[in-house]
């Protein structure tokens, strides 16, 4: 029973910029600095009580990203092709970046047809369910078989991965959609391919979009478990040559580079579904 | 195959059963025969799961007759069609598209040039009320707002035949009776110039079937039971109600529902002879 304001008589490109702004202010709110203050001053506080080599000080880990971040020699030195942690952190970002389009393009696809067609869903169903209850890595050595060491094993995991998570998603979304859509969309004359392109797929982008972005944040960390597997670059194995080398101050400042790549990522999908979703109250 | 004659819709036979969760099998609608000319405003009425919503589905092509068949403007109906619209009982309009859009949208998928499906949704826009709100989204609306975009829709997209299930059911008793009068005014403008959309209207309330009606329907079991003239004269107003003709089909559709004594029933049917 919401009154319809003046308001929105004339909303239109004031109308987009202001809900960017809006999704940014929130991102940012001063509510989280806080968060995050606190968190650097206990960081700060425990560093008195602890030694370096188990818990460095922000200070020095802030330095070290600084100086890592374009240069670490030492990185070569344990056999990395990229001797800085800028180079590595966007292999990282490349491969999660072409494994989130391709698995959510698959997973996407195929959840919504599983949804629709009985014969999809029950070829489907068994592998989806067992991918989501099995830890995904036991797929690894499969894939190091199929694939050898490198590259495509790691993208291949994180593509099974996101696939499996937006299978589920839009699978759940589209048997959401309430019928009653489609009913009204085929009495106004619309055919199948307007009621795929008209109804379910918008109404099952908001829902979607949600697995994506939990899928993002899913996909950098198993991206850099998946380097593990005898890759030459990325973060995961800028991690694991540091941890070799018994370097938490080297550690923690890509974990820190990692993580604000992650947030940036999220930052960025979550404008990008607030862009899409203006019409869903729920979405917000 | 086009008939000339003014038969709008024709019914031959209809039957829909449903097979139930223990494997019976139950008719929702049997055997129904009926003829409604063009520009006919009908109003359906009849009690809860008496079939009246399954045999309105089934003109609306969205449910297959289990036998006979539909014919609507000399065409024998195989699915959903444009020339036949709907207003559901519950809300349609699609959220994720502006009022204006979810009005122009039966004319988008028919092709119509933008300009001119936006120049047909705002007129009717502005008929429904509603001209003031064309940039909303749907969830800015109230729920009565919302059931004059739909009918603005089904109006906007020109459909020769109107099904309308129950629409006003949900709303409170001044918003129905406001957009009983918007769907009359709308219903009216055939008047003027060649004929009058034909219009099927399902309804609970007596009166309301009385304010709307040229003719009334009862649905009992799946069967129509009663078909009865509503001669009034238009714009009928609360007078209209209580005129003798009026009460005489009140009381009988009530002995219909089963609300008074078939003994009631009876003297009605005697004073409307």
């Amino acid at each position: 029973m919401t009154p319809v304001a003046d308001s929105l008589r004339p909303g239109r490109a004031p109308d987009r910029l202001g809900s960017r702004t809006r999704a940014l202010a929130r991102a940012v709110d001063p509510l989280r600095l806080a968060g995050v203050a606190i968190g650097v001053a206990v960081w700060q506080g425990l560093t008195m009580l602890l030694p370096p080599i188990i818990l460095p000080t922000p200070a020095g880990v802030a330095g070290r990203l600084r100086d890592d971040f374009w240069s670490a020699p030492a990185l070569s030195y344990y056999g990395l092709t990229e001797p800085n942690l800028y180079g590595n952190l966007l292999y990282t970002a490349q491969n999660v970046l072409v494994a989130v389009l391709a698995g959510a393009s698959i997973g996407i696809a195929s959840g919504l047809l599983s949804a629709r067609f009985p014969l999809v869903q029950a070829g489907l169903d068994p592998v989806v369910m067992t991918a989501g209850t099995v830890p995904i890595l036991i797929a690894a050595p499969f894939l190091l078989i199929w694939f050898g060491v490198g590259r495509t094993s790691a993208v291949c995991l994180v593509v099974f991965y996101v696939a499996v998570t937006l299978h589920i998603f839009a699978a759940r979304a589209a048997r959401n959609v309430d019928p009653i859509f489609e009913q009204s969309a085929r009495t106004l004359g619309a055919g199948s391919r307007r009621v795929l392109r008209d109804v379910l797929l918008p109404a099952t982008v908001p829902e979607i979009l949600g697995g994506l972005r939990i899928a993002l944040a899913g996909a950098w960390g198993l991206e850099a478990v998946a380097e593990l597997l005898g890759s030459q670059s990325g973060m995961g194995k800028v991690i694991e040559v540091l941890a070799g080398a018994t370097d938490p101050q080297g550690i923690m400042a890509a974990l820190l580079s990692l993580g604000s790549t992650a947030v940036l990522a999220d930052l960025l999908a979550a404008l990008a579904v607030a862009r899409l979703t203006r019409w869903s109250a729920a979405a917000r | 195959m086009v008939v000339t004659d003014s038969r709008m819709i024709e019914l031959v036979n209809i039957g829909r059963s449903f097979r139930r969760a223990d494997g019976r099998t139950v008719a929702a609608v049997s055997d129904v025969s009926l003829t409604i000319p063009e520009g006919e405003f009908v109003c359906l009425i009849g009690t809860s799961g008496c079939g009246k919503s399954t045999l309105l589905a089934m003109i609306a092509g969205l449910l297959a007759p289990s036998q006979g068949s539909i014919v609507v403007d000399g065409r024998e109906i195989d699915g959903p069609g444009p020339e036949r619209g709907m207003v559901f009982q519950r809300d349609s309009v699609f959220p994720w598209m502006r009022v204006v859009d979810n009005v122009e949208y039966g004319l988008r998928c028919r092709g119509v040039a933008a300009p001119e499906r936006r120049a047909v949704a705002l007129r009717y826009l502005d008929r429904v009320g509603l001209g003031h709100v064309e940039r909303a989204w749907p969830r800015e609306l109230s729920g009565g707002m919302l059931k004059r975009v739909a009918i603005a829709t089904v109006f906007a997209n020109g459909a020769k035949v109107l099904m309308l299930d129950e629409p006003f059911g949900a709303l409170d008793y001044v918003t129905r009776h406001q957009l009983q009068r918007v769907l009359l005014d709308l219903w009216d403008d055939g008047r003027a110039g060649t004929t009058r959309r034909t219009v099927l209207f399902v309804t609970h309330d007596v009166d309301e079937a009385l304010l709307l009606a040229d003719r009334i329907l009862v649905v009992g079991a799946g069967r129509i039971v009663d078909d009865i003239r509503v001669e009034a004269p238009r714009p009928r107003d609360t007078d209209t109600l209580l005129r003798s003709d009026a009460v005489a089909i009140k009381h009988r559709l009530l002995g219909h529902l089963g609300l008074e004594r078939p003994l009631a029933q009876g003297r009605a049917a005697g004073a409307a002879a």
